[in-house]
């Protein structure tokens, strides 16, 4: 078989049935190959579109998603979704034309040194150097990609070596390894626990990368410690546990951000202290001990020092650390904490109010839903007024925060779980950042729900404005945004516009009982802000609140 | 602090580069570096001498998930001229 047939084989051989793409010259053997095989190639209208459905599927499903490119511009356009990839951890292995590899080097047409700019946006990448390597690198990107801290893999393949004949065979696929934790630093890590007055879990993307999500509930049920999540893990933690913090860090609950502060043992378990989570990182858990569990060992200790740290696969760890513990007035402050700092909607007014329009959407849904979200004000109202039943139908940017997420995601999810809901929450500004994928959901008919919050504005940056620039509104306003409801049309989307609260509930029950794909189009006051916000540089118990308007 | 860091890393061609780009990003800047290719092994012998503020052991293990690094050792870490000095200020 030729070395374009053998990438495809080897694609089935790891299971997957669906990749996103787009074709180019240098990946024409590869798309030639893909005419006769039972891989469904899903046809993007950009690589980047390609890149970011390759991740919704994969964080929707916990397997890996393949995206494909062309050399040259197609591959510089995947870059922006490995590196979203990359500060995510999700598992998606990329395969990239390159030009003949006796031309690599001369500058020849669409000739660049992908490789090159690979190296800080992948977790691994490979340039195939002859056709008795590709098989090898290929099962190799699938085994980086899924193995300890997941991330993106590249493969580049020079076309002579897609075009080359070489003999299939058939390859082991290797078992995961597991590193093994000590007994004794198990040990201590149980007695700080079982003596800690005020334990808090801070619950990280990485229970969920490691499908420990059971374990995980198991251990609250068992230990009643309340819990505090990152934007990656919300929908790990139930949300009826009656310890349940919410969302941590600069737009998280008030009650977590109070309970972080209060606690006096952490447990970090697959979170990285990033800034968006403790603010001035010297005044974060200012009383705590830390206990750090995590898969990557790069984790611990990197920005806050760990008193004790576990390296393991949550799902062994996890059961091991389900002591008994003896603190009801701690479990009694949370709970205050968190009547005391509940969400309300009860605002008097016409206009609408997208916080309150995001959570009767989220009681809505049908119970088999996924949540895809850009990057914005929006984004930040969907972690903390819809509810998930899991990570993996929660879809957000997070470490890279990339405007033009959101859709492409949602084509993702919907391609990975055809029977699930899958909705997208745009923002104006980060929509038209890949709008083109309209076409893909045209093209293959997916039933995408799209709830655009439009505000005429680049709405997070905007409030920064005003919050700390002396609102002077430099850049952000959209006012001359397109017709979204004649541009939906334009793709055979129906679509609605909604502007006042009495239209919420006929709006959203338009966008889940149409057949197919919806547009629900709601323009709201370009004054309201997100709130709670620590700003910039302060401790996460210095939040600032502001009124709605 | 000046460290030195020894490693064995798979031979591929951009293994060099993958390497000094973790350094730099990382907050290091490099001294020296030695480099030698070991054909019966396909492995690659680095030693670098690196220095920067910040605690080596944030290095050590980004450099050490690096996929194609295989071994890691820290050999030795001394204070620098500069550092010795704001040590003593
Ligand atoms: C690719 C990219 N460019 C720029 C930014 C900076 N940025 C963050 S939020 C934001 C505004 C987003 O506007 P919109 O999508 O309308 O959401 P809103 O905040 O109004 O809800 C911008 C420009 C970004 N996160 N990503
Ligand atoms: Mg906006």
């Amino acid at each position: 078989m030729t070395g374009a047939e053998l990438v495809l084989k080897v694609l089935q051989q790891h299971g997957i049935k669906h990749i996103f793409g787009y074709p180019g010259g240098a990946i024409m053997p590869i798309y030639d190959a893909l005419y006769d095989s039972d891989v469904e190639h899903f046809l993007c209208r950009h690589e980047q579109g390609a890149a970011f459905s390759a991740i919704g599927y994969a964080r929707s499903t916990g397997k890996v998603g393949v995206c494909m490119a062309t050399s040259g511009p197609g591959a510089t356009n995947l870059v922006t979704g490995l590196a979203d990839a990359m500060m995510d951890s999700v598992p998606v292995v990329a395969i990239t034309g390159q030009v003949f590899s006796s031309l690599i080097g001369t500058d020849a047409f669409q000739e660049m040194d992908v490789l090159g700019m690979s190296l800080s946006i992948t977790k691994q990448s490979f340039l195939v150097q002859s056709l008795d390597e590709l098989a090898d690198i290929l099962h190799q990107a699938f085994e980086v990609a899924q193995s300890g801290r997941p991330g993106p893999v590249l493969v580049d393949i020079p076309k002579d070596i897609q075009v080359g004949s070489v003999d299939f065979e058939p390859y082991p696929i290797a078992q995961k390894q597991v590193p093994d934790f000590d007994a004794q630093v198990l040990a201590d890590a149980q007695a700080l626990i079982k003596a800690a007055n005020k334990p808090l879990f801070y619950i990280g993307g990485g229970v969920g990368m490691a499908d420990a999500i059971d374990e995980m509930q198991d251990l609250l049920a068992k230990t009643k410690i309340p819990a505090i999540s990152t934007l990656k893990a919300l929908g790990t933690v139930p949300a009826d546990y009656p310890y349940n913090l919410g969302l941590v860090g600069m737009h998280g609950n008030q009650a977590a951000n109070h309970a972080v502060q209060d606690c006096d043992l952490l447990i970090c378990t697959g979170a990285r202290f990033d800034d968006r989570v403790t603010g001035k990182l010297d005044t974060f858990a200012p009383n705590a001990k830390v206990i750090h569990l995590d898969i990557d060992p790069a984790e611990i200790s990197k920005l806050r020092q760990a008193d004790i740290s576990i390296l393991a696969d949550f799902k062994k760890l996890l059961p091991e650390l389900a002591v008994t513990t003896e603190i009801s007035p701690w479990q009694q402050q949370v709970a205050e904490l968190k009547t005391q700092y509940a969400w309300r909607y009860d605002y008097p007014g016409d206009s609408i109010y997208a916080p309150k329009l995001l959570n009767l959407l989220s009681q809505k849904l049908p119970f088999d839903h996924a949540v895809s979200c850009d990057v914005g004000q929006h984004q930040m109202w969907v972690a903390q007024h819809m509810l998930f039943s899991s990570p993996r139908n929660h879809l957000s940017s997070g470490g890279a925060g990339t405007m033009g997420f959101g859709l492409p995601a949602a084509i993702g999810v919907q391609v990975a779980r055809p029977d699930c809901m899958s909705v997208v929450v745009s923002g104006d500004g980060s929509f038209m950042m890949n709008v083109q994928e309209l076409g893909t959901i045209r093209r293959f008919k997916l039933p995408v729900k799209i709830v655009l919050l439009d505000n005429q504005r680049l709405g997070m940056v905007k409030q920064w404005q005003e919050l700390f620039f002396e609102e002077r509104y430099s850049e952000t306003n959209l006012s001359d945004n397109p017709d979204f409801v004649t541009l939906a049309k334009a793709f055979d989307i129906p679509a609605l516009t909604i502007s006042q609260d009495d239209q919420i509930e006929d709006g959203i029950n338009q966008l889940i009982n149409t057949d197919g794909p919806f547009l629900l189009h709601v323009q709201i006051d370009d004054k309201e802000n997100v709130w709670p916000l620590v700003p910039p540089g302060k401790a996460n118990h210095d939040m600032l609140e502001g009124e709605k308007v | 602090m000046t460290h030195t860091i020894k490693l064995k890393a798979n031979s591929r061609p951009e293994v060099m580069e993958r390497i000094l780009r973790v350094v730099r990003h990382r907050g290091f800047n490099l001294e020296e570096v030695l480099m030698k290719q070991c054909q019966t092994t396909n492995s690659t012998k680095i030693t670098l001498k690196v220095s920067g503020d910040r605690p080596i052991s944030n290095l050590e293990t980004q450099l050490n998930k690096l996929y194609d690094v295989s071994q890691l050792e820290l050999h030795q870490s001394t204070a620098t001229a500069d550092s010795a000095v704001a040590m003593n200020a």
